[in-house]
């Protein structure tokens, strides 16, 4: 079944007969050749560009609950390729050119919209970092434009310019990012995969790994155990249980993210604007709400809701930026656990464990990642070796001093 | 979030920062044969339960005690606290 | 020769005072401040006379005043004596503890009632989180005020004080304003 324009008009004429499941309910095999722990973003566009782009056969996705019922099904749906390090920008950048033509590759309405990111300057010294992560992207082929004052205020000019703490000097533009439909993104390489022939397996928790000689030979599950030539994980906030069962600790803590989505409102804000300085970050989404959010709570936690003073926090924020939105009510707010690196980048990796591969520590940042991750995760598993854009994600960089720290602020998850 | 001060009695979580896993109060010998190894497992590794955990909060506007707290991380109940200060010197068998 | 004159931690010549209803918020410029911190293993100290509080309390005494800081740490406050050498006093009266001139680090506001205690607990609630009801007169605590650290202590029934940095004091003293000035109007 092909999606498109003249589909919709012909089952709206037929009363949407034709329509059916997106992807097929299948019972587990007995073993797989790759089977990938994780139905979340990162999992489905694996098992997507494993079958698709490597000929990967025989391959399973296990998901414990249902697909996309993480952090790809709640966050704040932005894609950018804004990152200064060596070791992430040409990845994000991979990652965002994966975005402009992900929805004709897999035939979905992912709702990309490239309606550009602008993150706030507030002093000489944000001008000149920015000025410098502006560079280190267009090294990587990425866009960027450094804004001044006077061409954010054409932009937008309801911004709180001159906020005695934070006044307005201008803004580092992508305009290349944007936002994207975060089920659709799932569902589309859910789709995608099962049309290449992966088991998409639901209500399939992973509970041991069965490893013998240091070699993994398959995964026990709550609906039996399965064997497996290699293992992918990727679980996001729930790394550091699932990996336990294998015996290993890893350089990651748990933390939540909280996000927020007001009452509709009439379009007044066009792309995604980031006030670093004072943890906001805003969107508006199509249907009118604004999507916004700031830190991590900043303590351990798989709770999956966070405190009032996070809240309170974004809050001013808000308001410090942008006033106007001071009357709109809150309609939403929730709280995803993220898997916090020690150097707030992540690792996709193999392990010490022979046939045992780790996607993790995306922190809060993992959607916009999602087709590279997945690409560069089945580059891995396929091939046994990294991605070239992903090639200084590495589990044991930690141990060997090659640490990709963005905000350079040192092993605590907390701060990054 | 409340945390029970052992001096100061039930206080704002907002007023203290938070730094991670307990066991960051041993640190190993630096000096020691294998320090490259213990020190990259005690910098980078963490247990990161879900479930209780024993953790270090930092008193900043207040008394500006370290503290153990003990809180479960899949409800956020707090389970008790105590002076770091008193879990330090226990371990080290109670010697001032 | 450069004309040198004092000037208060808001920037005045004097210090500010405003009336907001029942309550009365003024800058308290003559209050000399020194910390004390007890050596490991000393004996806890009684300088100049002054019996030295425990967690959470103030206690003053012999035209001084002690409050709780933390473990083994207090500060001692001097109404009037702000231009002496407060801190030289007390480390003569407690040789045996470190002592440290904080006069000038910080700024005080004293907040009076005319109305009794009710005020001054509605105004605690408004600015910090801590349980105004059981914050009695005596009490005194370090605590977030607009995300500043600050003391406060509430020396009796109807008065209060707020001690924060000297740095933000034009920012304490909005946040007091605010407050004071709102519970007015309610």
């Amino acid at each position: 079944m092909r999606f498109s324009g003249f589909r919709v008009i012909k089952e709206a004429l037929t009363g949407y007969k034709g329509w059916g499941p997106l992807w097929r309910n299948p019972e587990p095999q007995p073993s797989y050749d790759y089977i990938i722990v994780g139905g979340g973003g990162h999992g489905l566009a694996t098992a997507y560009h494993l079958a698709k782009v490597f000929g990967g056969k025989r391959i399973a996705v296990l998901e414990r609950g249902w697909l996309g019922q993480g952090n790809i099904g709640r966050n704040t749906t932005i894609i950018r390729s804004n990152y200064l390090l060596p070791g992430n920008e040409p990845f994000y950048e991979f990652s965002m050119k994966l975005w402009e033509n992900m929805e004709q590759e897999f035939n979905f309405n992912a709702m990309v919209s490239q309606r550009g990111i602008l993150n706030l300057i507030h002093t000489d010294g944000q001008r000149d970092a920015y000025r410098r992560r502006g560079n280190a992207m267009r090294f990587a082929g990425a866009d960027s434009e450094l804004l001044d004052h006077e061409q954010v205020r054409a932009m937008y000019p309801w911004l709180n310019f001159e906020n005695a703490r934070f006044p307005i000097k201008g803004g580092l533009m992508q305009r290349r990012a944007g936002t994207a439909r975060h089920d659709g993104v799932a569902w589309g390489y859910a789709r995608g995969a099962d049309l290449l022939g992966v088991d998409l397996i639901q209500n399939c928790e992973v509970t041991g790994f069965r490893i013998e000689n240091g070699k993994v030979l398959g995964v026990e599950t709550s609906r039996g155990y399965i064997g497996a030539g290699k293992v992918g994980v990727a679980v996001a906030g729930m790394s550091g249980k699932v990996m336990a069962k294998a015996g290993m600790r890893l350089p990651i803590e748990t933390h939540v993210l909280q996000a927020f989505v007001s009452e509709g409102l009439k379009p007044f804000i066009d792309g995604v604007i980031t006030f670093g300085a004072g943890h906001f970050y805003v969107s508006q989404s199509d249907k009118g709400g604004l999507v916004f959010g700031g830190d991590i709570d900043g303590y351990n936690s798989y709770a999956q809701r966070g405190n009032l003073p996070v809240i309170e926090d974004v809050a001013e924020g808000g308001m410090a930026l942008m006033p106007a939105i001071g009357r709109a009510r809150l309609l939403r707010a929730w709280g995803g656990i993220m898997d916090m690196s020690m150097d707030g980048s992540p690792i996709i990796d193999r392990t010490p464990i022979e046939g045992l591969y780790l996607n993790a520590g995306w922190c809060y940042g993992g959607f916009k990642a999602t087709p590279a991750s997945g690409y560069a995760f089945a580059h891995l598993l396929a091939t046994d070796r990294p991605h070239e854009t992903a090639r200084f994600m590495r589990l044991d960089r930690f141990e060997r001093g090659y640490v990709i720290d963005e905000k350079g602020v040192g092993a605590q998850p907390n701060l990054h | 979030m409340l945390i029970p001060h052992p001096l100061l009695g039930l206080r704002d979580a907002q007023e203290f920062t938070y730094l991670g896993d307990a066991s960051l109060i041993h640190r190993p010998d630096g000096m020691a044969e294998n320090a490259a190894e213990t020190f990259f497992d005690y910098v980078y590794l963490r247990d990161n339960p879900a479930g209780v955990h024993r953790e270090l909060w930092f008193h900043e506007q207040g008394d500006r005690s370290w503290l153990v707290v003990t809180r479960d991380t899949t409800t956020h109940e707090i389970l008790g606290a105590e002076l770091a200060r008193d879990v330090a010197l226990a371990a080290k068998g109670g010697a001032q | 020769m450069t004309d040198l004159a004092p000037m208060t931690a808001l920037g005045g010549s004097l210090a500010r005072a405003q009336s907001f209803g029942a309550l009365a918020i003024a800058e308290n410029a003559d209050l000399a401040l020194a910390s004390l911190a007890q050596r490991r293993g000393a004996a806890q100290p009684v300088p100049m006379g002054l019996a030295l509080p425990g967690p959470g309390l103030w206690h003053a005494g012999n035209g001084m005043a002690a409050f709780w800081t933390g473990p083994g740490q207090w500060m001692i406050e001097a109404p009037g004596r702000a231009a002496e050498d407060f801190a030289g006093a007390v480390k003569q009266a407690a040789p045996e503890c470190s002592v440290t001139e904080q006069t000038d680090a910080f700024v005080a506001f004293e907040i009076a009632s005319s109305a009794g205690a009710a005020p001054i607990l509605s105004l605690l609630a408004k600015l910090v989180n801590i349980d105004a009801a059981g914050f009695g007169p005596g009490s005194a605590t370090r605590t977030g005020l607009e995300h500043m650290s600050v003391f406060v202590i509430r020396r009796a029934e109807d008065r209060l004080a707020v001690i924060g940095m000297r740095s933000a004091a034009g920012s304490i003293w909005h946040a007091l304003e605010s407050a004071a000035a709102r519970l007015q109007g309610e």
